[in-house]
């Protein structure tokens, strides 16, 4: 069994780009206090929005236009059910989830007549990848850094910009103060809900452009459930580092290699194929033990420091 | 009870009602819109669940795995913990009900026996896999609904490789299990109505759970944990050993749910991707305001809704897929604080003002 590390390493950078998108999405509502499981649905509906306007485009990038449209209305009508229709968040999620995985596959029906994938009956669109001019020639580094998915330097750079929305403008830190204490935000004048709608729009961006590049670049069509789950591993990759951007983008990579090891033994060992699949979830579930663990530990210190 | 709490308590009926009543004409629009026939189509949908007797057995035979799941999910819903495991146990606990009766079928042993030890494998499949996130949750914090979700990944993984390398019947042509014994094989009942005696279980579980919930210290303890946590706390109940108690519980009859659909309508385990049964679970514990006494009635209505666009899947080739969107309008609709929140306002407001005028007018 040899495995070409090289292509393993380009690949795992590959898969973990929806899941640094995921993870930021997920990353800006729990800044503002919100758990979002949504965002699963939201980048599902979005991979297929993307599919469709480019298809009627007749251009990728109507395509991945179309994706954040939509990832920006599927947040939109989250936000507008959980905070000017209070209800619980986590329901709503849940349903709105729910009504993803079927009303996606409704609409593909609709549009297509298939059920499972459009692949036969739209032409597919791929987002282009980038040679970087010198970086291309280095031997290793060439192969791993260049000729990525424009989404994928995208997302290198949605990272630097999160951390500096959020640490550094003004929205980024009326953010992050409602999410601290959204009555303390309330009494000088923050209104929560502008706020958690601000939040969950730029959610939907987010989750628009992981969309786009599950349908327009891991794979060129739309299929039934094509997300499997990516939404929730984003969702825990920010949860391990905290919120903090560049430490989710790490994690999110982590999952990303973690994608890439069962893809790639799933093709070059005859290894079950069924326990290579619960790689990735497995590894999501000890993630969250361990950093839980981390996260006790430090608290308990504390409050012995605090006793002494 | 006094005024303001019948009117609350009354207004949550309406807006359960009203929420129904909306998704159902979503679904007819929806439906309207699309068909080519939409008169004969939306008919078919609305009546065609009960055009035959088959067919309105067919509803009951669905709102079975409906009403132990909704069961279930009424515990974790209870003390206020999404944890969606029952997706993965429904279909994990079916897997090893086969497996563990091919296994038993050299005994020869009579239904009797079989039967309840088939639901007792089940219970302690559903207890054993959601001890996972309920463990997590108690000891580490976790979160439960993330948890729960990457489990019923794996566990849908692990089934079917116990399905493909366990079980796997390589007579036949497609990927299914070696045949169970006749033996836990449920019969139907009702004649033409073909109704699985898997019912009885289920009216046995509803029975249970209802006594649990409103005649033990036990369920009065969940109740108030989901209610108000801190308070719960406050006057000494441990929530954190209740709400783990009460998961458990669930996953039981997440296990049991799967067990009895598995006996009355498979002959082989088939399945290689979960069921949904977990999420349509929640939908009915959520329909039922987590009252396991009105959760058949949640389950019967959404078996209805099924079989209704099954009929118009098979007469209208409109795929069944919109009732999921038309499940997840009922929940937000009834999870909405707001959704008609000022008119129960009003309600309330008129009551005390005339309570306040008759008492003006007692003292004049």
């Amino acid at each position: 069994m040899t495995i070409d590390w090289i292509a393993f390493i380009a690949e795992g950078i590959r898969m973990a780009t929806p899941l640094v998108f995921a993870a930021l999405a997920a990353l800006i509502c729990r800044q503002a206090g919100m758990f979002n499981m949504g965002v699963e649905g939201m980048i599902l509906c979005s991979a297929l929005g993307a599919v469709i306007f480019a298809h009627y485009g007749g251009s990728v990038w109507i395509g991945l236009l179309g994706g954040i449209i939509i990832g920006l209305a599927t947040g939109m009508v989250i936000a507008f059910a959980s905070l000017t229709g209070k209800a619980d968040l986590y329901l709503t999620c849940i349903a709105f989830n729910l009504m993803a995985t079927g009303g996606t596959v409704f609409v593909m029906y609709l549009l297509t007549g298939e059920k499972s994938t459009t692949s036969g009956a739209f032409r597919s669109y791929q987002i282009p990848t980038i040679n970087i001019p010198l970086i291309q020639d280095i031997p290793v580094l060439g192969r791993i850094v260049s000729g990525q998915s424009l989404l994928t330097y995208l997302a290198v750079i949605a990272v630097a910009f999160m951390w500096f929305f959020l640490k550094r403008t003004r929205v980024g830190l009326r953010i992050r103060a409602v999410g601290e204490n959204p009555k303390a935000a309330e009494s000088v004048g923050i209104s929560v809900n502008k706020i958690g709608y601000i939040s969950f729009a730029i959610c939907g961006v987010l989750c628009g452009l992981s969309g786009a590049f599950m349908s327009m670049s891991w794979v060129t069509f739309f299929m039934k459930n094509m997300v499997n789950g990516r939404g929730y591993i984003g969702l825990s990759a920010q949860n391990m580092a905290n919120g903090q951007p560049v430490g989710s983008a790490l994690a999110s990579l982590l999952f990303g290699f973690t994608d890439a090891l069962s893809t790639t033994l799933q093709n070059q060992t005859n290894f079950p194929v069924e326990f290579l699949e619960m790689l990735p979830y497995l590894a999501t579930i000890f993630a969250i033990i361990i950093t839980s663990v981390i996260a006790i530990n430090k608290r308990r210190k504390i409050e012995q420091g605090m006793a002494k | 009870m006094n005024k303001t709490q019948k009117i609350e308590s009354m207004m949550e009926v309406v807006r359960i009602l009203v929420g129904l009543v909306i998704a159902y004409a979503v679904a007819l629009a929806i439906l309207f819109a699309i068909s080519e026939d939409p008169i004969y189509i939306v008919q078919q949908f609305v009546l065609g669940p009960f055009s035959s007797p088959r067919r309105i057995g067919t509803i009951i035979n669905l709102a079975i795995p409906f009403t132990i799941c909704g069961l279930s999910m009424c515990f974790m819903y209870a003390v206020n913990k999404f944890n969606l495991v029952g997706e993965g146990i429904f279909m994990l606990s079916a897997c090893m009900v086969t497996w563990v009766s091919i296994l038993l079928a050299p005994m020869n042993l009579p239904s009797v026996v079989m039967v309840p030890v088939m639901l007792i494998v089940a219970m302690l499949t559903g207890i054993a896999v959601s001890f996972i996130p309920a463990i997590m949750d108690r000891k580490f914090n976790a979160n439960v609904v993330v948890v729960s979700l990457m489990l019923n990944s794996v566990i849908q993984s692990l089934a079917t490789w116990i399905l493909r390398y366990q079980m796997r019947d390589s007579s036949i042509a497609y990927l299914g299990s070696l045949e169970t014994p006749a033996s836990i094989q449920l019969p139907k009942i009702f004649g033409s109505f073909r109704i699985q005696s898997g019912l009885f279980i289920a009216i046995i579980c509803v029975v249970v759970v209802a006594i649990l919930f409103y005649k033990t210290a036990f369920g009065w303890k969940m109740r108030l944990v989901g209610a108000n946590p801190r308070f719960a706390t406050a006057v000494g109940l441990s929530a954190v050993s209740i709400s783990f108690i009460a998961q458990l519980a669930g996953g039981a009859f997440a296990g049991i749910a799967g067990a009895t659909e598995m006996m009355s309508n498979y002959t082989r385990f088939q399945w290689t991707t979960t069921t949904q049964h977990g999420f349509d679970g929640l939908l009915v514990a959520v329909l039922a305001k987590k009252n396991p006494v009105l959760v058949p009635i949640g389950a019967l209505f959404l078996a209805y809704i099924r079989i209704g666009a099954d009929v118009v899947n098979t007469s209208g080739d409109i795929p069944t897929e919109f009732v999921t969107v038309i499940q997840g309008i009922i929940i937000l609709l009834v999870a909405a604080e707001s959704f008609l929140s000022g008119t129960k306002n009003k309600l309330i407001f008129k009551a005390a003002e005339k309570e306040e005028k008759a008492k003006e007018a007692k003292a004049a």
